[in-house]
């Protein structure tokens, strides 16, 4: 009985903290969308009509959902246990690659090759994560300075993998044609909404989110993972292994950052194409802060992001406008989530009690 | 003129932190020009204290009055330009810069207003070397020199300031006997130049050496106003330490067995600072062993090493029964059933974060493990921290509730309950009762007699002298890393205690 009160305690104080942040960013938008000369009402209706107006639309939500909810995950578990990894995009492009190299390399049998490129990028966000943390743990590295910079290390040399091994130089004559042949139709994930882009990726993504909620509430190894993250001297007196546990976070994390570059070729883009993305890891990290860490809000803030995402494409189509101001929408909600009200108002209460009594 | 005898004077101060009072009425009068020597246990009140004179703090009550006027300083930057200067236990320097970019930090001279003139700093700082007789090497990495100059860089650092009241918090716990006399002699130059000095210790004979006054702090009062040539170093530790005794133990006699804990030639060393020094203990089963002694002596380090938190030095044996632990881990000792109930509760005993029961039932998958070796089964757990909160009594509206919410007193039950349900080898307990009421200490103790007469063994480390001496079999004193045996229960009085507590008997003066 208690239990339930103090979880709806503080779904309450979150509820409130997106409210409060969605009506400011509301507020906000209309200013901004009013000032490029558009109606703002009619551009909100846009949006959600992008999202969610028709099955394809909903496919579409569902799909730019699949690597918010990976990457926010993956971010999710290395702050939970205090591990700075910002080196999410890194990952994921080599997840990405790897897949995407597998899936047109090798003939398989159907549904066996989509798991071997998913899981191999999976191995390969890994190992890529495995390098900063070993820096971390032999040198000292701070590892959010190195997985920073292993995310630029990691967007050029796909690149340059891709124009110099598998292309062998003959892309470099054109400007966005430097890209992997096309993958077997035995390595793609099948479609989800007929249509629509979303993929089986999506049921992975959530199934993904899932397995991480279970990990965290019922298994020994989670338990002590939330200890490091929450008091790191009290796991330590007690017995567990802090170091190794360090290592299993990164490479966690890195796995699923990987396999979220897997799903994106096997889901959707096909081949690797260098440069793909711009922002999924960041996006990750935004979203995995707003939502505290919760896989439950993680997978319900993804969703949102992934509306806004398929919504503003259609923005675009139908006004004037551009789809950055979705993207300064977004990073405005980021801002106010960000905010304590609760605290916010118990501090301004209390000022106003002291000057009182001060008056 | 009688006001300015005083040049500095605190009165009826009085700060609180939450519900514990760390200064009560607080009265305190330092004649200009001589050096005031402040005594304590740690956690008297000293530097709450002399945080308040330098504007670290707010005081809730009282006055400072400063060359007889009444002074309320905006910041420590305040406190600095009014002549008041702090030399901190813990050196500030920043390493990797030069002597004398770390004096002039803060206080530069300047060039048109924007640039540094290190010429001019240089030459006031070379000034103030030559009046005060330090020997500074101005060039030299902070860094690469040994503590006791750092410290001379601290106090030509307050006097470049202007400082005309230095306050050195625990000056010579970081030096070597030659040093404190440097440091003696650079005192004794200052004050007869005219700077007023205030002294923080616990170390009496240096107090006898040095200071003009003394003024002795015990929890947060003060409880004497001395002259050095009133007083023996008796009646003073004794001022210092000695307390009425409110709580009296019942000892259930116990049956003393083979050892479970052994150290052998025990030394840590802690980046470069030797923290103990070739300990040899022996904790019988059955047995309590009492470690008295003032904070910072190497309690922590001793408690770390017997757990597996503390590297040891290479020589160093530790046997658990009959097996070497040295290089075992944390996780491999309480397999064996070591024990430990932290000094910081709140930072290492707890996650406060967490719900109730997560702390309660941190271990229990080492020691006992669950049903099923990987799942956390949420049943057992329950059961398991139910059983604590009920045997222990711990007052909690429900496993539930987070940590933080608990009061001191009864998150110290939990650790307590906790440690002694999953350990029956060796405890390993640092200040069991510190800061929680009469109650729960009464409850804590009984807890605590009751597992060694069952025959688990226990190292007691307490900085309450009390405690120790009520419950331990056997007495040892640590003072700077070694230990003295200060005999069986009731063998010592108190006074005889904790003047060993505060000199480290004759031991010291013998190797020096």
């Amino acid at each position: 009985m208690r239990k339930k009160l103090e979880i709806n305690e503080e779904a309450k104080s979150n509820l409130i903290r997106y409210a409060a942040a969605l009506l400011a960013v509301l507020l906000i938008g209309a200013v901004l969308i009013a000032v490029q000369g558009e109606n703002p009402g009619k551009a909100f209706s846009e949006i959600i009509k992008g999202a969610f107006g028709s099955k394809i639309n909903i496919g579409n939500t569902l799909r730019h959902t699949m690597p918010c909810i990976l990457t926010a995950i993956a971010a999710a578990v290395a702050f939970k246990s205090g591990v700075n990894n910002l080196g999410l995009e890194g990952q994921i492009y080599f997840g990405a690659l790897t897949a995407a190299v597998l899936g047109y390399a090798f003939k398989l049998p159907p549904g066996v090759h989509v798991i071997v490129c998913l899981l191999a990028s999976g191995v390969a966000g890994m190992l890529y994560a495995l390098l900063p943390a070993m820096l971390k743990l032999v040198f000292q590295v701070d590892e959010l300075i190195s997985t920073l910079m292993f995310n630029f290390i990691a967007v050029l040399l796909t690149e340059y993998i891709t124009m110099w091994w598998i292309m062998g130089g003959r892309g470099s004559d054109g400007s966005n044609a430097i890209s992997t042949p096309p993958m077997a139709a035995s390595a793609r994930l099948p479609g989800l909404i007929q249509g629509s882009s979303a993929s089986l990726g999506v049921v992975l993504a959530f199934l993904v989110a899932v397995l991480v909620y279970l990990f965290y509430r019922y298994t020994v190894k989670g338990y002590e993972l939330k200890q490091v993250g929450e008091n790191i001297r009290f796991a330590r007196a007690y017995g567990i292994p802090v170091a190794r546990t360090f290592l299993g976070i990164f490479l966690m994390s890195g796995f699923i950052s990987g396999l979220c570059g897997g799903i994106e070729m096997s889901g959707s883009y096909g081949s690797f194409t260098a440069k793909f993305i711009t922002n999924m890891g960041w996006d990750g990290i935004l979203i995995a802060y707003i939502a505290k860490q919760n896989p439950i809000a993680i997978v319900v803030v993804s969703f949102l992001w992934g509306a806004l995402r398929a919504g503003s494409l259609q923005m675009e189509r139908m006004t004037s406008l551009n789809k950055l101001t979705v993207n300064i929408i977004q990073m405005l909600f980021v801002l106010f989530a960000a905010i304590d009200y609760k605290a916010l108002l118990d501090h301004m209460r209390q000022k106003h009690i002291r000057s009182r009594e001060a008056g | 003129m009688a006001e300015t005898d005083y040049v500095l004077e605190l009165k009826n101060i009085r700060k609180t932190f939450g519900a514990l009072v760390a200064n009560d009425d607080i009265n305190l009068r330092v004649r200009r020009g001589s050096v005031h020597a402040i005594i304590g246990e740690n956690g008297a009140g000293k530097s709450t204290l002399m945080n308040m004179i330098t504007d670290i703090y707010e005081p809730d009550g009282g006055e400072i009055l400063l060359n007889g006027e009444k002074v309320r300083f905006k910041d420590p930057m305040d406190a600095t330009r009014h002549g008041i200067g702090m030399v901190y236990q813990e050196f500030m320097v920043f390493g990797d810069l030069p002597v004398l970019d770390n004096i002039m930090m803060g206080f530069e001279e300047k060039r048109w207003g924007i640039f540094l003139n290190r010429k001019k700093a240089r030459m006031r700082i070379e000034e103030i070397c030559r009046d005060y007789h330090f020997q500074l090497p101005l060039d030299a990495r902070a860094d690469t020199l040994p503590v006791a100059v750092l410290q001379q860089v601290e106090i030509v650092k307050v006097l470049y300031r202007g400082a005309d009241i230095l306050i050195l918090d625990e000056p010579t716990s970081v030096l070597t006997p030659q040093g404190i006399q440097g440091l003696f002699e650079a005192i004794r130059f200052l004050k007869a130049i005219g700077k007023t000095i205030l002294i923080i210790t616990h170390k009496l004979r240096e107090v006898f050496e040095v200071a003009d006054e003394i003024t002795v702090l015990k929890n947060g009062k003060v409880t004497g106003h001395v002259l050095p040539d009133e007083v023996t170093e008796e009646q003073l530790a004794n001022l210092m330490v000695g307390r009425e005794v409110i709580l009296q133990a019942h000892k259930i006699k116990s049956e003393i067995k083979s050892p479970v804990l052994e150290l052998q030639d025990l030394s840590v060393k802690e980046n470069g600072v030797q923290r103990l020094k070739n300990l040899n203990l022996k904790v019988r089963s059955g047995e309590i062993v009492g470690i008295a002694g003032i904070a910072g002596s190497g309690q922590q380090q001793l408690a770390g090493a017997v757990v597996g938190l503390t590297r040891v030095e290479k020589e160093s044996r530790i046997r658990i029964g009959e097996i070497e632990v040295q290089d075992k881990s944390v996780r491999e000792r309480k397999k064996m059933g070591v024990g430990y109930i932290p000094q910081d509760r709140m930072g290492e005993g707890v996650n406060k974060a967490g719900s109730v029961w997560e702390s309660a039932v941190m271990g229990y998958q080492t020691v006992h493990g669950y049903r099923r070796k990987y799942l956390l089964d949420r049943k057992q757990a329950e059961d398991f921290t139910n059983r604590i909160i009920r045997e222990y009594s711990v007052k909690t509206k429900g496993i539930h509730e987070k940590v933080i919410n608990l009061s001191g007193g009864n998150i110290q039950k939990l650790v307590v309950g906790r440690e002694i349900s999953l350990c029956d080898k060796l405890l390993v307990i640092e200040d069991p009762t510190r800061g929680i009421d009469v109650g729960a200490i009464e409850f804590i103790w009984e807890k605590i007699l009751r597992i060694a007469a069952a025959g688990t063994a226990i190292l007691l480390i307490s900085h309450e002298l009390n405690e120790v001496m009520q419950l331990s079999d056997r007495i040892f004193v640590m003072y700077n890393g070694t230990l003295e045996y200060a005999g069986t229960h009731g063998e010592l009085k108190e006074e005889e205690i904790g003047l060993l507590m505060t000199r480290g008997g004759d031991a010291d003066e013998k190797k020096a």
